[in-house]
């Protein structure tokens, strides 16, 4: 009940400040920096593949309802959700995640960090900006749009971990 | 069937995973088939009614700028008035003017939500159905030409930007009347691109864009931008003509949708135009 709670207020949460700060700021080169994929990554280890998809449907309609894309953020979520899963596995620690309590940069450390939620937020965002254009003689621009906001996004995604959560328990 | 039921389960990951992407990107390919997608728009009230908190805030930012383009244009209208013309015909009678009828109505609106950057650029203005606004509605600013209105709301709509994949605003230069369509490549808010000129016309560079009134959704003269940039296409018999659009959709704030008194009249009448039988027999 306490993980229901918590994640449906980081739903809105992530939502505003998706709509109402990053979807407004626009400084030029393609630079779209997106933070709400952060919440798909961040929802609990035991959530299964079905749960985690269709959840991810439903928050990727709420961004587009917003940002007039109609589905366009759905159907990268929806990406995302699908392959959570196997990444994760891909980088399993040696005793696997049971004992883990939350998805995060503290409880996970860095280095797992970056390669998870990198891999994640590449396959993300190249998914998100082929569909946007669909046209192949954009494909440079399309690669540096991607070369882009990866790393803001990384980036933004790491110091809201840093601000909001607080890693009391990661100290041992 | 039970070699199927085990097949589904096996698969049924991948399953739910095709089945949404199918439901998510039909809605994304062919959007403006669905009326009821206006849901999931920020023309809808819920939408509509947050981003309009949050432009009430931000508005503030923008006043000084905004405040100079009104003023602007208030001045260029008084220029307009009949106060500040010198008569010169002092020996013509006045008559009721029947000539001219009036064609296009305008409506003011603000931009409550605006974006320049995406592939394709939507703007919500908070008039609706309540105040009369249809579908397909051209929507032009102080500076020049904006867009078309793409979903209507209660009462917010949803205005598709000539920062468009296919906008396809029908333009023509100024000076010499050459026509194409208005397109942009995804790249520069402020450059847009022009095709369909055959490149013998001859083209000057900072030759005044203007719209051409063909397609009866803008009144023709409302100005486009300047043309920049100029160079043929490889193999094809085309201008490829870069554009610096006259508005800027950084800072836009206040907008006006234009409504056409005889556009039902006109596309009554282009409905009519007979389907070429030669070309199907080929």
């Amino acid at each position: 009940m306490n993980n229901f709670v918590l994640n449906s207020i980081r739903f809105v949460l992530f939502v505003l400040f998706q709509v109402l700060i990053l979807n407004n700021l626009e400084p030029g080169f393609g630079l779209y920096a997106m933070i709400y994929p952060l919440f798909i990554f961040m929802l609990p280890f035991q959530m299964g593949t079905v749960p985690l998809m269709l959840l991810s449907f439903a928050f990727g309609l709420v961004i587009d309802s917003f940002s007039n894309t109609f589905g366009l953020h759905a159907s990268s979520a929806v990406v995302m959700a699908f392959f959570r899963p196997i990444i994760f596995k891909w980088l399993s620690p040696r005793d696997g995640y049971e004992t883990v309590e939350a998805v995060n940069v503290y409880s996970m450390g860095g280095r797992w960090f970056l390669y998870a939620y990198g891999t994640l937020l590449l396959i993300h965002h190249t998914w998100f900006f082929a569909i946007e254009s669909f046209k192949l003689n954009e494909f440079i621009w399309i690669l540096l749009k991607i070369a882009i906001s990866v790393p803001s996004s990384f980036l933004l995604s790491l110091l809201v971990q840093f601000i909001f959560i607080s890693n009391k328990k990661a100290v041992r | 069937m039970r070699n199927l039921i085990a097949f589904f389960k096996r698969f049924q990951i991948f399953l739910v995973f095709v089945i949404l992407q199918i439901a998510a990107l039909s809605a994304y390919v062919r959007y403006s088939e669905f009326a009821r997608l206006q849901v999931f728009s920020s023309a809808s009230t819920i939408n509509g009614g947050i981003l309009e908190i949050r432009n009430s805030v931000a508005k503030h930012f923008n006043l000084e700028n905004t405040n100079r383009k009104l003023a602007w244009e208030n001045a260029r209208l008084r220029e307009k008035l009949k106060l500040s013309n010198y008569k010169i015909d002092r020996e013509l009678i006045q008559i009721e003017d029947t000539n001219y009828h009036q064609q296009y109505l305008y409506l003011a609106a603000t931009v409550i939500n605006n974006t320049y950057d995406k592939r394709n650029n939507y703007m919500t203005i908070d008039i609706g159905r309540n105040h009369g606004i249809q579908k397909g509605w051209g929507v032009i600013s102080s500076k020049g030409v904006v867009g078309i209105v793409h979903l209507v709301g209660e009462s917010y709509s949803l205005v598709k930007t000539i920062l468009s994949k296919n906008i396809n605003v029908d333009v023509s230069m100024r000076d010499g009347g050459a026509f194409g369509l208005l397109k942009w490549d995804g790249i520069n808010p402020k450059i847009c691109q022009i095709t369909g000129i055959s490149n013998d016309i001859s083209i000057k560079k900072f030759t005044k864009v203007i719209t051409r009134g063909g397609s009866g959704i803008y009144p023709k003269g409302i100005p486009v931008g300047v043309v920049t940039k100029r160079k043929s296409i490889e193999g094809k018999p085309l201008w490829d003509l870069q554009v610096r659009i006259a508005e800027d959709f950084r800072t836009i704030q206040h907008v006006y949708v234009i409504k056409n008194v005889m556009l039902d009249e006109l596309r009554e009448l282009e409905a009519k135009i007979p389907v070429d039988k030669e070309e199907d027999e080929f």
